[in-house]
C-alpha cells in the first residue's frame, strides 16, 4: 500500500502528522491524523491520592488545563459521594464560561479565522494571527489580547493559579468571591458579550458576504452526515459544564440521552489495522467503517456537534444567533427542532455562537446571587470507591473515569478526552479533502491547504503540554510507493536545522 | 530599572519535556531574590500568545526550555545558548508550534504591530532532550545532570547573587 505523509500540521502542535494510505490504483484508500502519543499515564496516576487528580490532569495538556481540571473535580465529587451545593456549580461554572471565551477565540483569531479572514488559497506563511491583523486591522488584534488577559485574571482568581488551576475540591471549590473580584468579573462579562458579538459580526463581513466563502461551507467535500453528541440541560440546550449526554442522528432525531457515568454503556472503540488510533463509536448503531449515514456509528463531538445535538441555546443572544444560523444554512425544523447542518466548516461559526453563549451565561452566574455564598468547602466523610465526571471541552465531551482503595488511593484511571471521539470524522474529512485531490497518485496543487482545513474545524487537540523548542518542522508530504520507498517528497518550508 | 523575567518552559511530569521549569526552580533556590528586587523567576507550560502575554512587562526575558531534535542525532543534556534570531530561523514560517496558539516569535511581532512595548533582549538556553513523550517526574540522566550546568551558566551570565 502507498503511503503519503504530511509531517507534521501547521498551526497544531508541531509533531502530529497526517497519513494517507493510497491503494493499487494510486487512489486514497484510508486516511488519519496521528499524534504522538503520551505513554504512561495511568502508571504515573495509579498509588496517587485520588484528590491529587485535578492539579495532576490539569498538566496533561497546555492547551485546556481548566477542561481536565473540571472533568477531574467532577470525577471527585462522584468518588467521594458528596453532591456540591448549588453555590459551588455556579462558581465552578462561572469560571468554565470565562476559560471557553479564552479557548473559542483563539481558535478563531488565530488557528481557523484565517482560512477564511486571508482566504482557503492564500499562502500558508500568512495564514496566521499576524496575517489577520494586517487584514482586519491591528486594534481588532488588541481587543482579542484584552479579551484574552481580562479572562485569564478571572482563571486566576476563581482557579487560584493563572495556567493551571487548583481549586477544585470533591464536591467543592477551595476559595470563594471576593467583592471586588465579584464587581471585576460582572464588568468582563459584559466586555465579553460585546467581543462575541463584534467576533459575530467580522463572521458575517468576511465570511456571510463572500458568497465564495458560503459555497465552500456547503460544498460536497466539507460535508458529512453522522451522529452527534453533546451535553444538555433539561431542557435540551447546551450547557458546557453539566447535564446529560445527548446523541442525535442525522435527520436529528435522539438516539440516546445518558448520565456520563453510563458512557461504557453506549460507546465502544474501533482498532484498525493501519493506526495506533482508538476510534471510538455509537455501540446502539454498530461499526460500519468510515462512513456516513444512521446505519454508521461514527459520532461528532464538537460545536457544530453540541448545536445540532441540543434543541437551543439557554441565553438570549444565543439563541438569536443559533437560530439564524440554521435558518442560513437551510436547515427546516421538525418537531420544533432544526435539522442538523452537516457543513463541517460550519463549525467555525458554531464556534462564534458557543462563545456569545459562554460570555453571556458568565454574565447570567455573575449576576446570580448565590455566587458569592462563602459556604464552598464541604466536609467528606463517605469512603471513596469508583467515579466518573464529564464536561463538554471545547474540542468533544471529556470524560474522567477513576478508581480507588477505600483510602482513596488510585488504583484505575481512564480519560477519553475530547479529541478522541472525533478521529472517525476527523479520518474521513482528511480522506475527503484527499480524495479530490489525488488521482491515480498524482497529488494536485492545494492538497496541503485543503487537508488542513477539514481537520482544523475539529480544532483537535495534541493531547499534550511538549513545547519543546523548535518545536515545530517543515510541512510536508511524503509519498511511499506500496515497499515503503521514499518515491516523491514534498515540502512546503523550509527543512530545520 | 531593568526588569528582568527568568522563566522556564515545559511540562514537569513529562520526563524531560520539563527541563526549562526544574531549571527555573534551581535558580529560585540557589539565588538571594531579596537583593534582586526586579528579578522574577518563573514557570510556564505555555507557548505563543500565552508566553507573548507573560513577558509584556519585563526588558529582560531568559527562557529555559527543552530542545527536541531529530532522535539520531541528539545529544541528550546538550546545552544551546540561543538568541531569539535563532527561534525565527528554527520556526521560519511564522506558523504556530502548538495546537492553540501561534509561535512566540509570531506572538511577539504581533504584540509589535499592536503597539505594546516587547522585551528588547532574550537570552535562551535549551537543553537536548531524550524523552518527552513518558509521564514521570523524573527526567532523563543525561538531562538531570544539565540542570545545574544550565542554572550555574544563567547566574553567572546575569551575575546573581547567591542566598
Amino acid at each position: 500500500m502507498e503511503r503519503i505523509t504530511i509531517d507534521p500540521i501547521t498551526r497544531l502542535e508541531g509533531h502530529g502528522k497526517i497519513e494517507i494510505f493510497l491503494n493499487e490504483e494510486g487512489n486514497v484508500k484510508n486516511a488519519y491524523l496521528q499524534i504522538p502519543e503520551l505513554r504512561g499515564f495511568e502508571q504515573f496516576s495509579i498509588g496517587r491520592p485520588a484528590e491529587e487528580m485535578p492539579r495532576i490532569t490539569n498538566r496533561i495538556c497546555g492547551v485546556c488545563p481548566e477542561a481536565h481540571h473540571m472533568a477531574a473535580t467532577k470525577a471527585l465529587d462522584a468518588l467521594f459521594g458528596v453532591e456540591p451545593s448549588s453555590a459551588v456549580k455556579k462558581l465552578r461554572e462561572l469560571f468554565y464560561s470565562s476559560f471557553y471565551v479564552t479557548d473559542h477565540t483563539v481558535h478563531f483569531y488565530a488557528l481557523g479565522g484565517p482560512d477564511f479572514v486571508l482566504g482557503p488559497d492564500s499562502d500558508p506563511a500568512e495564514r496566521n494571527i499576524l496575517g489577520v491583523i494586517r487584514k482586519v486591522g491591528v486594534d481588532i488584534g488588541i481587543q482579542v489580547i484584552e479579551c484574552r488577559k481580562r479572562n485569564h485574571e478571572v482563571i486566576k482568581m476563581l482557579g487560584g493559579r493563572g495556567v493551571h488551576p487548583v481549586a477544585g475540591l470533591p464536591g467543592g471549590w477551595s476559595k470563594s468571591m471576593t467583592k471586588e473580584e465579584h464587581e471585576l468579573i460582572l464588568e468582563y462579562a459584559k466586555q465579553n458579550i460585546d467581543f462575541a458579538l463584534f467576533s459575530l459580526k467580522i463572521f458575517d463581513d468576511i465570511v456571510l458576504a463572500n458568497q465564495a466563502y458560503v459555497d465552500l461551507i456547503v460544498s460536497d467535500a466539507f460535508t458529512h452526515q453522522t451522529y452527534y453528541m453533546g451535553t444538555v440541560d433539561e431542557k435540551n440546550q447546551i450547557n458546557f459544564y453539566d447535564g446529560l449526554i445527548r446523541v442525535v442522528g442525522p435527520d436529528g432525531a435522539e438516539l440516546v440521552k445518558y448520565p456520563a457515568k453510563d458512557y461504557a454503556k453506549h460507546i465502544a472503540e474501533r482498532v484498525e489495522p493501519w493506526s495506533y488510533l482508538k476510534f471510538p463509536y455509537l455501540k446502539a448503531v454498530g461499526w460500519k467503517g468510515f462512513v456516513d449515514g444512521a446505519d454508521s456509528g461514527v459520532y461528532c463531538a464538537t460545536p457544530l456537534s453540541r448545536l445540532n445535538a441540543a434543541d437551543g441555546m439557554a441565553t438570549p443572544k444565543a439563541q438569536e444567533h443559533y437560530e439564524r444560523f440554521y435558518e442560513t444554512l437551510g436547515s427546516k425544523k421538525t418537531n420544533g427542532r432544526y435539522a442538523p447542518v452537516h457543513h463541517r466548516l460550519a463549525t467555525h461559526w458554531a464556534r462564534l455562537i458557543e462563545l456569545l453563549y459562554a460570555a453571556e451565561r458568565m454574565q447570567e452566574l455573575a449576576q446570580d446571587p448565590e455566587i458569592t455564598d462563602p459556604d464552598v468547602r464541604p466536609v467528606i466523610t463517605s469512603i471513596p470507591t469508583e467515579g466518573i465526571g464529564s464536561v463538554e471541552a471545547p474540542r468533544g465531551t471529556l470524560t474522567h473515569h477513576y478508581k480507588t482503595d477505600e483510602n482513596g488511593i488510585l488504583t484505575d484511571v481512564n480519560l477519553i478526552v475530547g479529541t478522541t471521539n472525533n478521529n472517525a470524522p476527523i479520518a474521513m474529512s482528511i480522506k475527503k479533502a484527499a480524495e479530490g485531490l489525488i488521482k491515480n497518485g498524482e497529488v494536485s496543487e492545494g492538497l496541503l491547504n485543503q487537508v488542513e482545513m477539514a481537520f482544523r474545524n475539529y480544532d483537535p487537540c495534541m493531547s499534550c503540554a511538549t513545547h519543546s523548542l523548535p518545536g515545530q518542522m517543515p510541512l510536508e508530504i511524503q509519498i511511499r510507493d506500496k515497499d515503503g520507498k521514499l518515491v516523491n517528497r514534498l515540502s512546503q518550508y523550509v527543512d530545520q536545522p | 530599572m531593568n526588569k528582568t523575567l527568568i522563566i522556564g518552559l515545559g511540562n514537569p511530569i513529562l520526563t524531560d519535556d520539563g527541563v526549562g521549569v526544574k531549571v527555573a526552580r534551581e535558580i529560585e533556590k540557589l539565588v538571594n531574590l531579596e537583593v534582586h528586587p526586579d528579578l522574577t523567576v518563573t514557570e510556564a507550560s505555555a507557548g505563543g500568545l500565552r508566553l507573548m502575554e507573560a513577558v509584556l512587562d519585563y526588558q529582560r526575558v531568559v527562557l529555559i526550555d527543552a530542545y527536541y531534535l531529530n532522535p539520531e542525532s541528539t545529544i541528550p543534556g546538550k546545552i544551546h545558548r540561543l538568541e531569539l534570531e535563532d527561534l525565527r530561523s528554527v520556526s521560519p514560517t511564522q506558523h504556530s508550534t502548538s495546537a492553540h496558539d501561534t509561535s512566540l516569535v509570531t506572538a511577539l511581532d504581533a504584540a509589535q504591530i499592536m503597539g505594546f512595548q516587547i522585551p528588547e533582549e532574550y537570552i535562551i538556553y535549551a537543553v537536548e532532550v531524550e524523552n518527552i513523550l513518558e509521564f514521570s517526574e523524573t527526567p532523563t540522566p543525561a538531562v538531570a545532570a544539565a540542570i545545574p550546568q544550565v542554572a550555574d551558566l544563567i547566574i553567572k551570565e546575569l551575575s546573581l547573587s547567591l542566598r
